[in-house]
Order: C-alpha cells, then sequence, then structure tokens
C-alpha cells in the first residue's frame, strides 16, 4: 500500500514540547534566523518530532543550520 | 488559537472486539472539574492510512473508541492519535488520558493502563533530563501472559522511523528485530518468550525519536489480552 506524504502545512505544530509550528520553521529557514533562540530545545525534550524536523529542515534548505 | 495553549499528542491502538474506553483527564476532584481546550482524535490503519477524524467535545469525561471506531477498522488494528490542547494554568504538568481495556467476552480482568503521550510529553517549562527515545520493560519473573509483543507506531507526518527491538533472556541472551514504518504507520513486533530454554527478562525499543510503544500479552489459546501497557524510559 503507497501512503503519500503529505504537504507541510504552516499553521501545524511540529514541536508539541516547544510550540514551534511549521510556518515558523519554515519563514526562519527563509530569512537564515534559524534556530530561533526561543526554539533552541526544539526536537531535543520529547525528541518526538526529531525525524519530522529533520525532515522539514532540508526540505527548507536549512541543514548545515542544524543545532 | 489562545497562546496559553499546551499541546499533548498522546497515541493507543484499537482492535474491534474490545471495550476500550478512555478517559480524557484522570481527575477526582468533583469540585472543579477540568476540561481540556480541545481534542482531535484520528486513527491509522497499519500502513498509515488515515481511517477516521473526529473532534471530541472537551466536555465528554470518556472516549468508547469501540463506538467511534469499530466502523473504521474493517477487522484490522487501528493506531489512535489524540491531540489535546489544554491551558497551562488549569493542568499545570499536564494531562493524562487513561483507558480501560477489556475483550469482550473475556473471562479476564480488565486492563486500566496510562495512554502513551508521544509528542509534547516533555514541555520545554519541565525541561528534560534522560532520553525518552530508549524505552524497556522488565517482565515479571512469574509471567502472567503467554505471547507478547510489543506494538510499535510510528505518529511523525513526514519521517520513516527505524526501531530496533531488543529482547534479553535469563542468562544475559540477547536477540534483535528491526523495524521500517512509514508516518502514521505501525506493525506488532512479536516477542519469543523463550531462547534457548531461557526466559524472556525485558524487552527495549530504540530509535532516533520516541515512537508510540505498549507491550502487550496474551493467552497463548484463547487470546484473551492480560498485559498492555506503555514501555519506559530506558535509564542506566
Amino acid at each position: 500500500m503507497s501512503v503519500t506524504t503529505p504537504m507541510p502545512r504552516d499553521g501545524d505544530l511540529l514541536c508539541y514540547c516547544t510550540d514551534l509550528t511549521v510556518g515558523e520553521l519554515r519563514l526562519a529557514c527563509e530569512d537564515g534566523r534559524w534556530p530561533l533562540a526561543d526554539k533552541i530545545r526544539t526536537g531535543k525534550l520529547c525528541t518526538g518530532c526529531v525525524g519530522d524536523l529533520l525532515y522539514l529542515l532540508r526540505r527548507f534548505g536549512a541543514v548545515a543550520a542544524l543545532p | 488559537m489562545s497562546s496559553n495553549l499546551s499541546a499533548l499528542l498522546s497515541a493507543t491502538f484499537y482492535e474491534a472486539g474490545h471495550r476500550h474506553v478512555v478517559e480524557l483527564v484522570h481527575q477526582r476532584d468533583e469540585a472543579s472539574r477540568r476540561r481540556l481546550a480541545s481534542l482531535d482524535l484520528s486513527a491509522w490503519d497499519a500502513g498509515g492510512k488515515l481511517r477516521a477524524e473526529v473532534s471530541v467535545d472537551p466536555r465528554d469525561e470518556t472516549l468508547d473508541l469501540d463506538t467511534l471506531l469499530a466502523g473504521h477498522a474493517q477487522g484490522e488494528r487501528l493506531m489512535v492519535t489524540f491531540d489535546a490542547r489544554y491551558d497551562v494554568r488549569i493542568f499545570p504538568y499536564r494531562p493524562h488520558h487513561y483507558a480501560w481495556l477489556h475483550r469482550r467476552g473475556s473471562a479476564s480482568a480488565p486492563l486500566y493502563y496510562a495512554v502513551n503521550a508521544v509528542l509534547g510529553g516533555v514541555p520545554d517549562r519541565i525541561g528534560a533530563t534522560a532520553l525518552n527515545n530508549f524505552e524497556t520493560y522488565v517482565f515479571l519473573r512469574r509471567p502472567v501472559a503467554e505471547r507478547y509483543a510489543v506494538l510499535v507506531g510510528n505518529v511523525s507526518r513526514f519521517s520513516t522511523a527505524e526501531a530496533q527491538v531488543f529482547t534479553y533472556y535469563v542468562g544475559g541472551a540477547r536477540l534483535t528485530q528491526r523495524v521500517e514504518l512509514g508516518p502514521k504507520a505501525h506493525v506488532e513486533v512479536a516477542l519469543p518468550e523463550q531462547h534457548d530454554g531461557a526466559r524472556l527478562e525485558r524487552v527495549e525499543v530504540k530509535a532516533l525519536f520516541r515512537l508510540a510503544t505498549y507491550v502487550m500479552g496474551r493467552h497463548a489459546t484463547s487470546g484473551d489480552l492480560l498485559l498492555y501497557d506503555h514501555m519506559f524510559t530506558y535509564f542506566k
């Protein structure tokens, strides 16, 4: 069975621990501001969003800025 | 949505033929009932295909998964996610969902368990002191079930998860199974109860990021559910 990967939606919550949305991450990557100062622990707390965070950082072209 | 709201995504697994009732908020204070701001339920088949989406009235105290999902399961197991939004002034730590589970017609006792918090279990204000993507479960010396398995689900939207399931046996032997799960996919991994005559002692699940995991035990012949419990963060 094939399942299509959904398109990222700006309003979706990405990190449930730091309240980072997909849109906030996208804008930060586009502006070269990732990682945002108040979201520095994104992906490091419950760790559940790490996979999606890495996927979106690659998609938004900011892998080199990964903390 | 108010910026005061925090979020928690919990997950469990539903199978037809079981009574499965989830408490939205576990509390005993009749004088001041606490409510979630919102709760959205979604259910996914083993391949990660969405089968159901329900916006729940947060004034409800319990959810009957069998009523909500029996028509969507088509005889298959579904991973069920609960996306809760809540006010941190009402829930200083986080809301917990608990659930009551019983196979219809079974003479075995019902099971009561804490629903696994997968996303947002460690809010920034609390901090984290240990990895929680390594989880373990230690079995009783006298086993309560005759067939064990772990249920592993990937709640990611985009990312495939690779996990290793280790089983440890009395005397130190270890077996390894590997699973790869696409977004929202899930699988049951059977755990051999013995290896070279040695009893199963514990199981570990390791992955790059936290997954939805439960240990499940069934009676070998009747299939009655005897154990259903989330795993525990690995400390060493």
